[in-house]
């Protein structure tokens, strides 16, 4: 009777001890992931809830959302309601990325403030949540929305270098949040955080900055252009087979010339191309505390030569969301220094409080500060007298990277223009990545884009 | 009895009667909150406001006056009954859902009164044993013959159709604690260990028959875990788990539905509407809960498949909150330390291993279906004890605390004989 006294007891503590874990580890998952679990957008009660949600404003105060008689309310303009839909989202949780979904736990305030919760109950008016305030800027997002070349596919998305304030956001084509069921395919999706493209030449930027890491002497060297190159394994052109000669590295760069670049990433080879891409962000999965992005990718784990030559100039299965573009150019800007970029300024609860302040949780250094200087270099020549020149704004210092990202093999499919820059200045610290799916060779539209994206913010910021 | 009876009486009255106050206010008061709660008054829930409290009252006083009964146990297995019919009460679709589930408790607190008589006449237990081990079996086996298949399980046996299904996998977990408990006392060697474990080893195969796994999980390791209190022998105990071990990656491997299950338990996010729609609605119920919960009939944890048995621990957290429901563990913690207590001061190895059997397997069973409700297990198809809609298994939890209840009746008796003794004994010395 001792023994099995012992023996119980020893099971019996057991069973309490894994009662204690049990109940431990539901508290701990509940407060950490309860929050995200509520606001999936699976969760049919955020569409019919005693609680009414917060207002969304723009970083001027302008209103977004707001919840009038039990419904919610957008803007009242169409247009600028479509332009914003994929920034604030919609109360049917269409747009995953949306505000609306992706904070519908502040909106809600399903935060369990007692209090509130107590004193709603005395006054008998329904809960109000909290009120979220974006650093997005809405007339700017409404008239780069008007600036993007109609009937066109695409993103465009603003930044502050410096403090990684996501200005605007604009994805093509649109939706209208008040009448989600005539939205056009893939209009759900915000193309600037979820569309994944071919990068084409703005990529060269990565390529550029990996050589200058691993050789700072490469800045003043030269290298031929035939106009085109044959490696072991194939070959690689310059567009329209135009031979840029013996010309300097900026001067490459400036002229957007693919045998230089194919070289670069030659000499590079995976590793090294592959350390700076994925120091970058490629291949990381970037959740950040305002909105997760789609991974880039980089072909990291190939041995194919035409892989690596291609990469080089941001082909073969090299794929970037245009906000990581936007990221990528920040950073250039920033000497170097990456900045998470952020959306939500603050969240304020019905009675006034902050409930959370907004900010960049972190930054990391993707490349030196030289290296950052010598590219920015190149970017501006790149403007000055290269292939961006419809990106210069008199008065400032931009700097920038067209691409014109082949999407297939087939020559005759029209290519996504890109535009990626910056303003060196640190008056009007702007950076901008635009890109116009089919929007042809040359990316002249895009960098039109661009250059209208950079003025805007500058007369606002 | 005797004057030493009286004053122990007297020293528990104040403790439970604290205790019965608090269950009787919180049931009084829950139910009346779900009655109120829309413009339209439900005289159905007024009733139970009235009913659920005063029940509670004279079970206690009834029970406690027939057998000196440990009554904190007896309360707080009325407190876990009517968390479930206040829940019923206040999330299930109609009315019918609730009356049910309370005429299934006033069932159930016939069997309990049944429990404690059972345990309080059965003596002769080694000449039952093998009689119940053939019914146990027989039972087991028999939705093979007049079975319904429920959620991919077929573990159901039409009585009266349409009228009157049971599980006979609730009603013989009982009976298996009772065979088992016989023939592991008395330290027995391995030898003699051998016919009831080969019992136990049928049952969990014919439970595997039927898809059960939530049941066989449960018997397999309240097995291992008697086993293991009877012989002491840790070499075979960790054998058996390592065998119970082995046995699961066999059924994972060739069974289907495991490898589904356990998918989902993985990454429910991966097919949200389909085969992860049951986790990710509990989850996000939970969720939506939070510390203080949405308030009791505010919720609407009807999303969830299931709602009312296998998620209702999903369902009352959303609608009481995390806090609620982290105290109702510790209910259920209190009961089975109570409970072990009991099989600690039982006089024969066969009542000890029965109470702590009963205990262990109230724990277990517990822990699954919440660690199920969480994520933090695989879902197996197990009830919340005593919470859950179903009668099959409120009745047999009942009639098994029914059992636990006498057990410690009879300690109780048994502690005051030896107290009566040695204050006689005192006597005569003097």
């Amino acid at each position: 009777m001792k023994e099995l006294r012992r023996n119980m007891r020893l099971v019996g503590a057991a069973v309490v001890i894994a009662f204690i874990m049990l109940a431990g580890w539901f508290s701990f998952t509940v407060f950490e992931q309860g929050a995200i679990w509520a606001s999936s957008s699976r969760n049919t009660r955020l569409r019919a809830t005693s609680a009414q949600r917060g207002d969304i404003v723009d970083r001027n105060g302008n209103v977004l959302a707001t919840t009038k008689d039990g419904e919610r309310a957008y803007i009242s303009n169409a247009f600028a309601r479509r332009a914003l839909a994929t920034t604030v989202g919609d109360d049917r949780g269409m747009s995953g990325t949306g505000v609306e979904s992706f904070h519908s736990a502040q909106l809600l305030d399903i935060s369990d403030s007692l209090l509130e919760r107590l004193s709603a109950l005395l006054n008998g008016k329904s809960r109000r949540g909290n009120t979220v305030e974006l650093t997005i800027d809405a007339p700017m997002t409404v008239e780069l929305a008007q600036a993007f070349p109609s009937g066109y596919r695409g993103a465009v998305c603003v930044l502050n270098w410096k403090t990684g304030e996501v200005l605007a956001m604009v994805s093509m084509p649109n939706y209208d949040p008040l009448d989600v069921s005539s939205a056009e395919d893939t209009a759900f999706m915000n193309r600037c955080l979820q569309g994944l493209y071919t990068p084409g030449s703005v990529f060269k930027i990565v390529t550029l900055a990996s050589a200058l890491e691993n050789d700072p002497n490469l800045a003043g060297q030269y290298f031929s252009c035939a106009g085109t190159w044959e490696y072991e394994g194939g070959s690689i052109v310059c567009l329209g087979r135009e031979a840029h000669g013996t010309v300097s590295l900026e001067r490459a760069f400036a002229k957007s010339c693919n045998v230089t670049f194919g070289k670069l990433a030659y000499q590079l080879g995976f590793g090294r191309l592959g350390a700076t891409a994925a120091r970058m962000g490629f291949g990381q999965s970037l959740r950040l505390s305002d909105f997760t992005l789609s991974t880039s990718r980089f072909p990291s784990g190939s041995n194919n030569m035409s892989d690596l030559v291609w990469a080089g100039i941001g082909q073969s299965t090299v794929l970037v969301t245009p906000m990581h573009m936007a990221m990528i150019a920040a950073s250039v800007a920033n000497g170097g220094t990456m900045i998470e970029p952020w959306t939500v300024r603050r969240v304020v609860s019905n009675t006034g409080l902050v409930v959370r302040m907004g900010g960049s949780n972190g930054s990391v250094n993707v490349m030196r500060g030289e290296t950052a200087a010598s590219v920015a270099q190149c970017m501006r020549t790149a403007v000055t007298s290269g292939t961006a020149t419809r990106a210069n704004i008199e008065g400032v210092t931009v700097c920038g990277k067209t691409g014109s990202a082949e999407t297939s093999d087939d020559k005759t499919v029209e290519t996504n223009a890109w535009f990626v820059g910056f303003i060196r200045e640190s008056a009007h610290p702007y950076a901008v990545a635009v890109v116009i799916e089919q929007g042809g060779a040359g990316s002249r539209m895009a960098t039109e884009v661009g250059r209208k994206a950079l003025e805007l913010a500058m007369e606002r910021g | 009895m005797s004057k030493v009876a009286s004053m122990r009486r007297a020293l528990m009255r104040t403790n439970t009667r604290l205790l019965l106050s608090a269950v009787m206010l919180f049931q009084c008061s829950c139910m009346a909150v779900v009655a109120f709660r829309t413009g339209h008054v439900s005289a159905q829930c007024l009733m139970l406001s009235a009913a659920l409290p005063l029940s509670t009252m004279l079970v206690t006083n009834l029970l406690g006056k027939l057998w000196p009964v440990d009554r904190a146990i007896l309360i707080l297995t009325l407190l876990l009954d009517s968390v479930g019919i206040i829940t019923l009460s206040a999330i299930a679709r109609s009315e019918v859902t609730p009356r049910t589930q309370a005429i299934y408790s006033a069932a159930g607190i016939v069997a309990m009164f049944a429990g404690v008589g059972f345990m309080r006449l059965f003596r002769h237990w080694k000449k039952l044993a093998l009689p119940l081990a053939l019914l146990c079996l027989a039972a087991l086996a028999s939705p093979w013959v007049m079975g319904a298949e429920k959620n991919g399980a077929r573990n159901w046996v039409t009585i009266v159709p349409g009228v009157l299904t049971m599980q006979p996998s609730e009603f013989m977990k009982p009976v298996l604690i009772l065979v088992l408990a016989a023939g592991f006392s008395n330290r027995p060697r391995f030898l003699r260990c051998l016919p009831t474990l080969a019992f136990a080893a049928a049952c969990c195969a014919v439970l595997l028959s039927e898809r059960d796994l939530g049941a066989l999980l449960l018997y397999f390791l309240t097995t291992v875990s008697m086993f293991y209190a009877a012989t002491s022998n840790a070499f075979l105990t960790l054998a058996g788990l390592g065998m119970g071990a082995g046995a699961a990656v066999i059924a994972y491997r060739s069974f289907e539905y495991v490898r589904d299950r356990i998918a989902i338990w993985q990454n429910p996010w991966v097919d949200p509407e389909n085969t992860g729609y049951q986790l990710i609605q509990s989850l996000i119920a939970i969720g939506s809960g939070g510390l203080f919960g949405m308030g009791l009939g505010l919720g609407s944890p009807r999303n969830i498949p299931l709602y009312h048995s296998d998620f209702i621990f999903a369902s009352l957290t959303e609608e009481f909150g995390l806090i609620f429901a982290t105290c109702l563990l510790a209910v259920y913690v209190i009961v089975i330390l109570r409970g072990l207590v009991a099989a600690m001061n039982a006089r024969t190895s066969f009542h000890s291993l029965t109470a702590f059997g009963l205990s262990v397997l109230l724990g277990l069973q517990t822990m699954l279906i919440v660690g199920g409700n969480t994520k933090l297990l695989p879902l197996t198809g197990v009830t919340l004890p005593l919470i859950s809609y179903g009668g099959s298994s409120l009745v047999s939890t009942f009639f098994s605390m029914g059992m636990l209840l006498g057990i410690t009746g009879m300690n109780a008796r048994d502690e005051t004989r030896d107290i009566d003794q040695l204050a006689l004994r005192e006597e005569v010395a003097l």
